[in-house]
């Protein structure tokens, strides 16, 4: 069993990162998880979120994604999502105020809206992600 | 002998032509810079969507989703063939057309129906007079707006397999290797199942964890992966067309400036033939004068 994993990090516009970790946690659509080396095969999609990861140069790095894939498979992860943020450079202020008015627009939508509350949860989920909570 | 007045409108003219070359040159080379960057980054991406959904593929069976099913029989083909809008890019639409030729050649022993549709404007030109059926048709399809269409594409091309009106989607386009070398791909994009012959399919399905279900991965990643490809492919084009039309506006270039040196020394040979008739004019008059005062 290898003692690390290695972690790709891959959107449409660039490889974010490539590199070995030595814990990765994924925000899930089944809820958060955990992938340490020696994992089974798995596949999941991600709801925008967190992702936080653990290397041995930097220790904990996260990074805001917009959703996407995850692929572990042989102690190798790939990670493909449509865009990724440094949680750093995100104006929080601004996803704050968005956050609470997509909240509002969530709560008002009806229950037939099915597609509509699919993308205004997707830009929820990406604004909290902003904000960090 | 041309006068000397024709041949410096000559030179002019051919000048002016390699201005507008030279420049189509400089365009040329640095939207393939930009598009070369682009696709470098997209490559890595659309290339592990691939590999992801070949796997799931390969772990699931055909009743699992629509867009698994496998076709009964090979009737009907559909292509979506790549070309550009715009000439000028040196054999690029010819060497294209060439092959999709033969490609529709060989096809027509496997498939009952074959029908082309087209991104680019000199595929359709070409073909929409050959015969063959042809289905849709983009036109201005560029490095920003890529993406759009190939949603579009996506989503029709999908829904027409998922109700069976083709039974087989193969992309053709041309493989941006480098800027002087572009190869002509046929991808097959639907069905998924054909290409299971991957090492990687070999694991059994319980041992891969699926979350949410594979049923519901399946639905969000298939439909997905097929407008990845698609982008993919316009990318492989667009970058294509670039390097095409940049070494052909190279090539005529330097031939220009071949021509050019040539028009040249045609004019100083003609100058100086000009001058040696009015010398030897000269001498033969001075000579007459001298046989007559004597």
């Amino acid at each position: 069993m290898a003692e690390k994993l290695r972690l790709k990090i891959i959107t449409p516009e660039k490889l974010v990162f490539d590199g070995e970790v030595e814990e990765l946690v994924a925000p899930g659509q089944m809820g958060e998880f955990g992938v340490l080396p020696g994992h089974v095969p798995f596949l999941s999609v991600l709801f925008p979120g967190r992702l936080r990861f653990k290397t041995e140069e930097s220790g904990e790095n996260t990074l805001i994604i917009h959703g996407g894939l995850a692929d572990v498979k042989d102690d190798t992860i790939s990670i493909l999502t449509d865009q990724s943020e440094n949680p750093e450079e995100v104006d929080v202020a601004a996803a704050r105020k968005d956050s609470e008015t997509l909240q509002k627009e969530l709560d008002e939508l009806q229950d037939t809206e099915a597609s509509e509350r699919e993308e205004l949860d997707r830009k929820l989920r990406i604004a909290r992600a902003r904000v960090g909570e | 002998m041309p006068s000397l007045k024709q041949i410096t409108t000559k030179i002019k003219s051919v000048r002016s032509t390699r201005r507008i070359m030279g420049a189509m040159k400089l365009i040329a080379a640095v939207r393939l810079q930009k598009a070369q960057a682009a696709l470098m980054a997209y490559r890595p991406y659309s290339d592990a969507y691939r590999d992801v959904v070949l796997n799931v593929a390969a772990l699931s069976e055909s009743e699992d989703h629509p867009l698994l099913r496998i076709p009964e029989e090979k009737a009907n083909l559909h292509v979506l063939f790549f070309t550009s809008d715009r000439g000028l890019c040196g054999s690029f639409n010819s060497a294209l057309i060439r092959n999709m030729q033969s490609y529709v050649g060989e096809q027509s022993g496997v498939f009952g129906n074959i029908k082309l549709s087209f991104v680019g404007r000199r595929g359709r030109d070409y073909f929409s007079k050959s015969g063959v059926a042809t289905g849709k048709y983009y036109t201005g399809v560029n490095e920003r707006n890529s993406r759009k269409f190939s949603e579009e594409l996506a989503a029709a091309l999908t829904e027409e397999f998922r109700v069976g009106e083709s039974d087989e989607i193969v992309l053709a386009y041309n493989h941006f290797v480098s800027a002087i070398s572009q190869r002509m791909t046929f991808e097959r994009l639907l069905p998924l199942s054909a290409q299971k012959s991957d090492s990687s399919a070999t694991e059994s399905s319980s041992d891969y964890i699926f979350e949410p279900e594979k049923e519901r991965i399946i639905g969000s990643i298939l439909p997905k992966y097929v407008q990845v490809r698609i982008e993919r492919a316009m990318n492989e084009s667009l970058t294509s067309e670039h390097a095409a039309r940049m070494t052909a506006m190279e090539n005529a270039t330097s031939n220009a400036d071949e021509v050019i040196a040539k028009l040249t020394l045609l004019f100083n040979k003609t100058r100086q033939a000009i001058i040696t008739t009015e010398l030897m004019d000269i001498v033969n008059g001075t000579e007459a004068q001298k046989g007559g005062n004597e």
